[in-house]
């Protein structure tokens, strides 16, 4: 069995944003770059598949600029066989990587493909939807649990759904988005990193693809969130439904 | 080699994301509290598959010395050399920019301990020794001073080993400072063998010893001005009897003195990649409370006084670097360094590491000593450096005797 896992390269949750003066973009001098922490997760869902099933291969895909090679190094120390990064410098938007990628199902030939619910860069949370919408293919995103059928035929995939879990049974192949709670991924060991070096890591320029990626949408405006002030005592619950109600306008 | 590759880079991140999330949080306790280090080290060697590496080079290690082909302790050359120089060196600097005593309790274990049994033991007693130790399935502890004899460790070392007619041997003696001392499983323990000769003249005999021997006794860990978490101790024997196969070697015919000297000299290798750790760690903390730290209106960082704090701790993170890189370049080239040079590179690190540490609590001001800014823990444990694996004073002579010589 042939599974694909999407790998994005995004600022590390920790590094502090700042935003660029134009406010359309953020300052990228000094961010420190990992990979999707969702992406991640898919990684290791996809490896510990691998472990159960023999003869399973891990392809990692990511679209980007050549600095994502990084990402997809950690990604086959973490165990991966083999990376391919389709290059552009251009902003890629979901539909543009569901595309790509869409591309490349019809030369992978995957049973399975592993993504991040979402990228936390932008958040979008659609690109997993949107591939199996082009492909035709079953989605379960959100997943807590990923089971595969014996037969490799289908997948019982645990969501978390609002108000408790949900259960799908799906057929092969299909699209699952990995959810925090899927799995704790693990680091790459110092063989496996020894080992990356000399994995196939294919690089193929965006253009060759002949996919449409032109942009459908521009960034107009980025705000950091307002600053946390400190809280403030109430005498009442009268003051308080008060306050609620004509100064935060929640009731 | 002039930059870190891509693949050391990788080591590296790999190395920080493990130490950040489950040594930072842990940190007051493995400082402050009863914790040993060794769960966590543990958990570092399994988790990066160094237990496995380390198993596997032993096996290759031992075949070669079974087939006659290699001599113990020899080097092979070449990019994998540099390659596995450098996978050791990279952990201890990352490990050090937090808990230098956590890579002083490996170190001990593995690079002293180990490393004396392998390059000295018999096949049969690295088998039983040397592999556990390697893997840190055992603790290990490296013995030579005494509350009579630091610097000038042999001179007035006073413990004894006395042949007991069977062929072994009954030690006696007392040990300080030892690190591991407390938990140790396995002590590798130095002395002079006893025939009624004058002390200065004895022979130097090196015994391994297991920790429930009769007559072995340990002290609790020893309180100390850092390096909390490598706990430190005293050891005493009393008539501690011992067969033939604990003596290293199996033979009083090795030389255990030129084998010790080259146990400081791994000691004293290690000694720049740990201040390395240190001063990064220092100049980048630095770096951050210089542009954040608002005074007279300003950050403190425009303040040409605290540039060339900054600037300082910047030429040195670079020196101490540079000696990194030649350290991988030599294991590379299959070389090791001369007892002077070593001597010259722990000097130079070992005072750089001090130097800037300190620089770094000023920098901080109040928050310099407090423990919640890190940088008064580093310097604490930076003095260390100093003083074990030979005193800075004795590496300034030894670096003259060498010029001397003429
Ligand atoms: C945290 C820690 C861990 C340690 N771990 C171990 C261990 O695992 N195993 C082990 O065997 N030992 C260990 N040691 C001991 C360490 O190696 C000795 O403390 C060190 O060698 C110095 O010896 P000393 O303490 O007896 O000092 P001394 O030798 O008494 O030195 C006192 C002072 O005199 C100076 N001095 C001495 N001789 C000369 C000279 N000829 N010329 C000029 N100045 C001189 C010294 O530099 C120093 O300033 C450890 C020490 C510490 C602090």
């Amino acid at each position: 069995m042939k599974i694909l896992v999407c790998v994005k390269r995004v600022p590390d949750p920790e590094t502090v944003i700042k935003l660029t003066p134009e406010g359309a973009s953020i300052v990228t001098d000094n961010v420190k770059w990992v990979i999707n922490p969702f992406d991640e997760i898919a990684i290791e869902e996809a490896l510990r598949i691998k472990e159960k099933a023999a003869g399973t291969e891990v392809v990692l895909l990511s679209i980007g600029q050549k600095t994502a090679q990084e990402q997809l190094r950690t990604g086959l120390a973490m165990g991966a066989d083999r990376a391919i990064l389709v290059l552009t410098d251009q902003v890629v938007e979901p539909l543009a990587v569901a595309r790509v990628i869409e591309k490349l199902v019809g030369t992978e030939k995957p049973e399975l493909i592993l993504m991040g619910k979402q990228a936390i860069d932008d958040d979008s949370n659609c690109a997993g939807q949107m591939v199996a919408e082009l492909l035709g293919w079953p989605q379960a995103t959100f997943a807590s649990k990923v089971v595969l059928g014996g037969d490799q035929k289908g997948a019982q995939v645990t969501r978390e759904v609002d108000g408790g879990l949900e259960t799908l049974a799906i057929p092969l192949p299909a699209v699952v988005t990995a959810d925090l709670r899927l799995n704790e991924p693990r680091y790459a060991s110092l063989p496996g990193i020894m080992k990356a070096r000399k994995k196939e890591l294919k690089e193929i320029p965006l253009a060759e693809l002949g996919v449409d990626v032109a942009p459908r949408t521009r960034i107009v405006k980025l705000e950091t969130p307002p600053k946390r002030t400190g809280g403030r005592k109430v005498g009442s619950v009268q003051e308080l439904v008060q306050v609620l109600h004509d100064e935060a306008k929640v009731i | 080699m002039i930059e870190w590759s891509e693949q050391h880079e990788l080591i590296r991140q790999t190395f920080r994301r493990f130490v950040e999330a489950e040594i930072k949080p842990n940190l007051r306790e493995l400082e402050h509290g009863d914790t040993p280090p060794y769960a966590i080290l543990r958990k570092l060697m399994a988790t990066f598959g160094i237990d496995q590496v380390a198993r596997a080079r032993f096996e290759r290690q031992i075949a070669r010395e079974k087939e006659g082909e290699a001599g113990p302790g020899e080097r092979a050359a070449g990019p994998e050399a540099a390659d596995s120089a450098a996978m050791q060196l990279i952990p201890v600097i990352e490990l050090c920019r937090y808990c230098p005593g956590m890579v002083t309790a490996l170190g001990v274990s593995v690079g002293l301990t180990a490393a004396a049994i392998m390059s000295r033991g018999t096949l049969r007693q690295k088998e039983r020794w040397a592999l556990p130790l390697l893997t840190l399935e055992t603790i290990g502890a490296w013995a030579i001073t005494e509350p009579g004899s630091g610097s000038d460790a042999f001179g007035g070392m006073k413990s004894t080993a006395r042949r007991d007619g069977d062929g072994g041997y009954v030690l006696n003696g007392s040990k300080t400072f030892i690190t591991n001392g407390p938990y140790a499983d396995t002590i590798v323990f130095i002395c002079k063998l006893d025939e009624g000769n004058e002390p200065r003249e004895r022979k130097v005999l090196t015994f391994v010893l297991d920790k429930d021997l009769p007559g072995l006794t340990r002290s609790r860990p020893m309180l100390k001005m850092g390096l909390h978490s490598s706990p430190t101790g005293e050891l005493f024997l009393e008539d501690v009897r011992v067969g033939r196969e604990r003596l290293l070697g199996e033979t009083e015919d090795v030389p255990a003195r030129a084998g010790a000297k080259q146990t400081f000299s791994q000691e004293r290798a290690g000694v720049p990649a740990m201040a390395l750790g240190i001063v990064s760690q220092c100049l980048e903390l630095s770096v951050d409370y210089a542009r954040t730290r608002v005074q007279f209106g300003r950050p403190i960082g425009e303040f040409q006084l605290i540039q060339l704090k900054l600037a300082r701790m910047e030429v040195a993170r670079m020196n101490l670097q540079n000696l990194i890189f030649r350290q991988i370049e030599m294991a590379g080239a299959g070389k090791r360094m001369t007892l002077a040079e070593a001597s010259a590179a722990k000097l130079y690190a070992a005072q750089t590491a001090m130097d800037v540490a300190l620089e770094a609590v000023q920098l901080f001001g109040g928050n310099g000593y407090m423990a919640e800014f890190q940088v008064e823990q580093l310097c604490r444990d930076a003095k260390v450096l100093q003083i074990y694996a030979g005193t800075d004073e004795i590496q300034v002579s030894q670096i003259a005797r060498s010029l001397l010589r003429g």
